[in-house]
């Protein structure tokens, strides 16, 4: 008697949480059919979803065309790339020493690490985009940083700046310093291993989950950050995938010629790598959310 | 005796100088990173404080200090208090919604099985993808005419069409459900987290007590969960505070301005009306109420477990 109950209840389980993933899955589905249309079909589509009648690839042989989406999409890649190293060698190498060496003042760096968490984004926005539009010498501006526009459309500005959110993961790394066996540096320090090549040959590949923790939810962040390149550069070569799609969608709520596939088109490409990274990553993504959960 | 203490000095002396060489290592490392991100990040901070209080209506000239006079507008322009209540009641309404759907979806998912990870992933990717990526789908699905997005599917059942945008209902609606779809999966993974830490022998305990299931909930479930509820709110309050990517895409803050939020006038301010004074004196406004919702949350919560 109690085993069918079970089952059917497992059925029913199954049954809600399928519709349930299906209609978070819907805009995707959405998006990814529509991308394969044709601008002209767009008005004319199925009830649920758009069906192509034509299926066509245009809308992608654009994004990977020179004056379309190549330019933007290999910005992404390399901002993310360039994020992912500086921020995976400040967590590892910030957070041993404030795990293991004592100085005076250690306690005032993790206290600001803390304190910096906890700062809204809001007050920095706007003075940011001022000070960099005023940075002297660069842009046309003259010492007092008047007379041009800075670092505003400056390429740089993809890599230059780093938030202080960034250092969440310092603490992450000095927190895992902590169940990390200290016999393992004395021994390697008795050896003769020196400081730099302890921290590269040793200390990275044994942490290596907590490295991949850090480097790949910074990947996602910066993948995603589409404000950042948004605000401060307004040309789509120069600008990163997802910044570029922000223009686009704005654009879509204005009167106008509309191209819904070709904006698809470019945010399947948008979506496409996170989507990889989770599927086969997502242990880690996880573990990102769970231990700055632990934090709190 | 004096071999002793010879050892000993020597001991110490080798002692200090590793600290010493620690210390000069611990700053060579730390400084140059602290000091770059205080450069993008302090120093912005404390040049806000600074622009609040001044008349800066063109990039290129400098700020005029005109005191308190934006704080004055702030005040007694009504529609800042519009802005900012609203921004406090949507953001709220759409944190709210996000952490009970997510704690229920985190009760459906606290199975063994092994479909579960599917289930996970489809809840989880919207909060991979970039917001910018995925709000132009809602933008045709909220397409105002009867053969178009929603409305075709609502025409073919009956209905008659709806023009989302002339509704402020409808606006606020679809603002809140993309906020909870695209943020329901770190939230449900953290409560997940909180309800699988949980030791199961208290359960156990509790049945062989005879404790109903309510009564498991109330004084085992609840209390294990306080730290995650307490993380999930505190976060999440910073955040809703600063919404307006989801406003600037799906609403324009249409109707008529019935869904704008402060934070949206912010970027307007700053970035297109350039009206940059004011838009750091706004800045300022919200930033402090939104740490006084957290400082006040924080109390709220350290009350009760005093008691």
């Amino acid at each position: 008697m109690r085993k069918p109950a079970k089952i059917l209840s497992k059925a029913i389980w199954i049954a809600i949480m399928s519709i349930v993933s299906l209609l978070f899955a819907y805009p995707f589905l959405y998006s990814i059919l529509g991308s394969l249309m044709l601008k002209e079909d767009f008005g004319n589509m199925g009830t649920l979803l758009p069906m192509p009648e034509v299926v066509t690839l245009k809308n992608y042989a654009y994004v990977f065309s020179v004056d379309g989406g190549i330019a933007p999409l290999l910005n992404s890649l390399q901002r993310a790339a360039w994020y992912t190293f500086i921020t995976v060698t400040m967590s590892v190498l910030c957070g041993y020493v404030l795990a293991r060496y004592e100085f005076r003042g250690k306690k005032f760096f993790i206290i600001s690490i803390i304190a910096a968490q906890v700062v809204p984004s809001v007050l920095t926005l706007i003075p940011s985009y001022i000070l960099v539009s005023r940075i002297p010498f660069m842009g046309g501006n003259n010492w007092m940083g008047q007379g041009g526009h800075g670092l505003i459309n400056n390429k740089l500005m993809l890599y230059l700046p780093l938030g202080w959110g960034s250092l969440l993961w310092v603490f992450l790394f000095t927190q895992s310093m902590k169940s990390f066996p200290r016999a393992i540096e004395e021994a390697a320090e008795i050896d003769g291993c020196g400081f730099w090549r302890m921290m590269f040959r040793i200390l990275l590949p044994l942490q290596g989950p907590i490295v991949a923790v850090i480097a790949i939810n910074t990947a996602l962040g910066n993948w995603n950050d589409w404000l950042t390149p948004f605000l401060y550069i307004n040309n789509v070569a120069d600008s990163t995938l997802t910044a570029w799609l922000a223009t686009l969608t704005s654009n879509l709520q204005q009167f106008g010629d509309k191209d819904y596939p070709k904006v698809f088109a470019m945010a399947t490409m948008a979506v496409i790598p996170p989507f990889l990274i989770f599927l086969f990553f997502q242990k880690y993504i996880i573990q990102g959310i769970a231990s700055a959960g632990i934090k709190g | 005796m004096t071999a002793t203490i010879d050892t000993m000095q020597r001991k110490k002396r080798r002692h200090s100088l590793r600290t010493r060489r620690e210390m000069r290592r611990a700053y060579l490392i730390l400084l140059p990173f602290f000091l770059y991100i205080a450069l993008w990040n302090l120093v912005p901070l404390l040049y806000g404080l600074y622009l609040g209080f001044t008349e800066y209506n063109a990039l290129g000239s400098s700020p005029r200090w005109i005191g308190l006079s934006n704080f004055k507008t702030f005040f007694s322009v009504p529609e800042y208090g519009t802005l900012l209540w609203r921004q406090i009641w949507m953001g709220m309404l759409a944190l709210l919604c996000n952490t009970v759907i997510s704690f229920i979806l985190a009760l459906a998912l606290n199975v063994n099985s092994r479909i579960k990870g599917l289930f996970r992933t489809a809840i989880y990717v919207p909060n991979v993808s970039a917001v910018s990526a995925t709000t132009a789908v809602f933008v045709a699905l909220l397409n105002p005419l009867a053969n178009q997005g929603l409305n075709k599917i609502i025409t073919a059942l009956g209905g008659t069409a709806i023009t989302w945008s002339y509704s402020q209902f409808w606006m606020v609606f679809w603002i809140v459900l993309y906020f909870v779809w695209q943020r329901v999966g770190p939230a449900a993974i953290i409560w997940l987290g909180g309800l699988q830490g949980i030791d199961p022998s208290l359960y156990e305990a509790a049945k062989v007590d005879g404790a109903n299931f309510w009564q498991q909930v109330r004084f085992i479930t609840i209390p294990g969960l306080k730290f995650i509820a307490m993380y999930i709110l505190l976060t999440g309050i910073i955040g809703a505070m600063q919404m307006f990517d989801v406003v600037m895409f799906i609403s324009k803050g249409n109707p008529f301005g019935q869904t704008d939020v402060l934070m949206y006038r912010i970027y307007r301010d700053g970035f297109i009306n350039f009206n940059l004074g004011m838009a750091g004196a706004e800045s300022l406004m919200l930033g402090i109420v939104t740490v006084i919702f957290a400082l006040g949350y924080l109390w709220l919560q350290k009350r009760s477990d005093d008691e």
